[in-house]
């Protein structure tokens, strides 16, 4: 009995057959391999809500003529289907960088994965244990630092996924670096973040969407505000700074007694001794015009200043009497692409990385060329124009609309591809320029404010933060100045501080900050 | 304005949906049909997804169980999936589509039919939570 059926084919493609209905579903699709060029045994028929078995006549499935059925290839070989998906992307990557770190198939072996896992430490700041690890894992590092994407493909990988969702294993793997271990002895709270399977989970989740993770941010953030509000809260924030983010940062910075093949493996001295300027410039708005002097690549410990206190990042408006003093832990050092590392250490450790900055959150940061980005950051002009309000305020407008984010992606892009462009964008005049440019908008600020609203597709987030910046009492050019004007190295603390900060100190007091000048030493000198 | 619409009995509207699926209309990556021809109240269905693809579900083919109580279309069907799936809105244990997770099927509209719910479903799976989440091997099923 030879009917007319459909044929529909999940890229749209139709194809009309003639069957008999006593014939089988093999026979169907024997049929069907000429015209559809897929192989027989690729080939999955769907009629009715059904797969339909070879063995089994067409009829058996109720098949009537005129009646549709569905085509779809399938996998070929079924069973390693599922992890060469979810690694596709991510794998090709990592080739291209030409490491060894593109073995994560299927199966989750040991060998794979820790190849994974090395490239993944550099985020966790775990990594710092694995030994042996060839040089160009060096290299590797900091690309995976400096792309974003490229890191949320290698978390998941199911490999990297099995990892982290095996507790024991990143226990050995952190314990397995003498440093680490020793900060971790003796904070028993992080301690106890490492044995919560569920804490590492949600992080690595953050880091997977970067939804979450600006979500993961805003939280921290108010937290961190609250409890700045709170009498002692800073005070109580800049121990813990003491206690836990710089022995961490010291211990994941020395890697020198264990060895060249260590350091090479270590992504923090990597990132440190590298690029030091890089990795104060990414944090933007937390390092700002005050430089880090190079930090040597050897095994010194990390003598970089600590983050600028003045950060504008801060949602607190600066016309209220804590505001620029408080916020003295909140920066954290971050580089572009290793942003959510420190936010990673922050959510998890509650430490004060607040300062993960709206650079290591953008996705723009993979257009660039990487050696390009450095030079632009690292130059200092250019982290003046980072740290001024309006840029920080364009930057969280951005980052607070990801449809406008999309929007700017393509022309961004093009526009750095542009050598012309990218030549301004180095010319300390033309920075200097911008940045003239943005201590006038900041003027500007109330008018500003008004073509943002124009600008509809502008969030509301941005007028926010600029509530307090354009009150008519505060002196924003003192304010600047004062950001601007910190000291490149530790503060020597043997100068009397009334003498040491008088010039800032009478700035503060001319905008109306009397009775604070305890915490402004405090703050002053955390910096 | 629903009121003054004719509101299709039952059966009628069971009637369009099984000849929707037999003739295959929609954009192919769906299908579905009615279990048993004999049964006249047309309750229960078996649906298919096609995994869409650049997600993990891509290829594969996932086989999802309706049942249209008496007052379908009024109440939206109980829905399950029979392959193994690991996606937020689906119950671990039982396969089922939890309609508080799945708001098609807690905002059930009457005008809603089968189609839509393998389309959304098809569509939750590429949402961001879901596409990239390990998933279980093809062919395996839930158990009850």
């Amino acid at each position: 009995m030879g009917v007319t059926v459909h044929v529909k084919c999940s890229n749209g493609a139709k194809f009309t057959v003639d069957v008999d209905l006593n014939s089988t579903v093999k026979d169907l699709k024997t049929d069907l391999a000429g015209k559809s060029e897929i192989p027989v045994e690729q080939q999955r028929l769907i009629y009715k809500g059904r797969v339909l078995k070879d063995d089994n006549s067409l009829s058996s499935y109720g098949l009537e003529a005129e009646h549709t059925i569905h085509l779809v290839r399938g996998a070929a070989a079924t069973a390693a289907s599922a992890g060469a998906v979810g690694t596709g992307r991510g794998d090709a990557r990592l080739a291209g960088a030409a490491t060894p770190a593109s073995a994560p198939a299927g199966t989750p072996d040991l060998d794979g994965g820790l190849g994974g896992f090395g490239g993944l430490g550099g985020l966790g700041g775990f990594g710092a244990g694995l030994g042996g690890i060839p040089p160009d894992m060096h290299q590797m590092h900091q690309q995976i630092l400096q792309n974003p994407n490229l890191m949320r493909d290698m978390m998941n990988s199911p490999a990297v996924q099995s990892i982290m969702s095996n507790p024991d294993l990143m226990r050995n793997l952190i314990m397995s670096n003498p440093h680490l271990r020793e900060v971790l002895e003796r904070n028993p709270d992080l301690m106890h973040v490492l044995n919560d399977p569920g804490i590492l989970r949600q992080t690595m989740n953050a880091v997977r969407n970067p939804e979450l993770m600006r979500e993961m941010m805003r939280n921290t953030d108010r937290a961190m505000s609250n409890i700045e509000a709170h009498p002692e809260g800073f005070n109580m924030l800049r121990r813990m700074y003491e206690t836990v983010q710089e022995p961490l940062m010291n211990a994941t910075t020395r890697g020198g007694d264990a060895g060249a093949g260590d350091l090479a493996g270590n992504p923090f001295a990597a990132l440190f001794g590298g690029v030091p300027a890089a990795a104060q410039a990414g944090g933007g708005t937390t390092a700002g015009a005050t430089t880090a002097p190079a930090v040597p690549s050897g095994p010194a410990p990390n003598t970089a200043p600590l983050p600028n206190p003045w950060s504008p990042q801060q949602r607190t408006p600066a016309g209220t009497a804590s505001a620029g003093i408080t916020t003295a832990t909140a920066g954290g050092v971050t580089t572009p692409g290793s942003a959510t590392t420190t936010a990673t250490m922050t959510t998890t450790m509650g430490s004060a990385g607040v300062g993960a900055t709206p650079f290591g959150l953008l996705p723009e940061i993979g257009l660039m060329d990487p050696a390009t980005m450095l030079q632009m950051l690292q130059n200092p002009a250019m982290q003046q124009v980072l740290q001024s309000p309006a840029m920080n305020q364009m930057m969280q407008t951005l980052l607070s609309d990801p449809s406008l984010l999309g929007q700017l992606t393509p022309q961004m892009r093009t526009m750095l591809d542009n050598p012309r462009v990218r030549e301004m964008l180095q010319s300390p005049d033309f920075i200097q320029q911008m940045q003239r440019m943005f201590q006038m908008q900041s003027l500007w600020a109330p008018q500003l404010q008004a073509l943002q609203g124009l600008g509809g597709a502008m969030g509301t987030q941005g007028d926010s933060t600029t509530a307090g910046a354009p009150a008519p009492d505060i002196n924003l050019n003192a304010l600047l100045s004062i950001l601007g004007g910190q000291p490149g190295g530790a503060p020597a603390s043997n100068i009397p501080p009334e003498q040491q900060y008088a010039a800032q100190l009478s700035q503060l007091e001319d905008m109306g900050f009397y009775d604070s000048q305890d915490k402004a030493y405090k703050a002053l000198n955390a910096s | 304005m629903s009121n003054s619409a004719v509101v299709v009995p039952r059966n009628f509207r069971l009637l369009e949906e099984l000849e929707r699926g037999e003739k295959g209309f929609g954009d192919g990556n769906v299908s579905y049909g009615m279990d048993d021809g004999e049964d006249v109240f047309m309750r229960s269905w078996t649906g298919t997804v096609i995994g869409p693809s650049n997600t993990v579900h891509d290829g594969r083919i996932y086989t999802v169980k309706l049942y249209c109580d008496k007052d379908y279309p009024d109440k939206p069907p109980a829905v399950r999936f029979e392959s193994r799936i690991n996606m937020a809105c689906v119950n671990q244990e039982s396969g089922v589509v939890e309609p508080r997770s799945f708001p098609m099927l807690a905002n059930w509209r009457r005008d809603f039919t089968m189609e839509n719910i393998l389309t959304e479903l098809r569509r939750e799976m590429q949402t961001g939570q879901n596409r990239k989440l390990p998933q279980p091997p093809e062919g395996s099923t839930f158990t009850c």
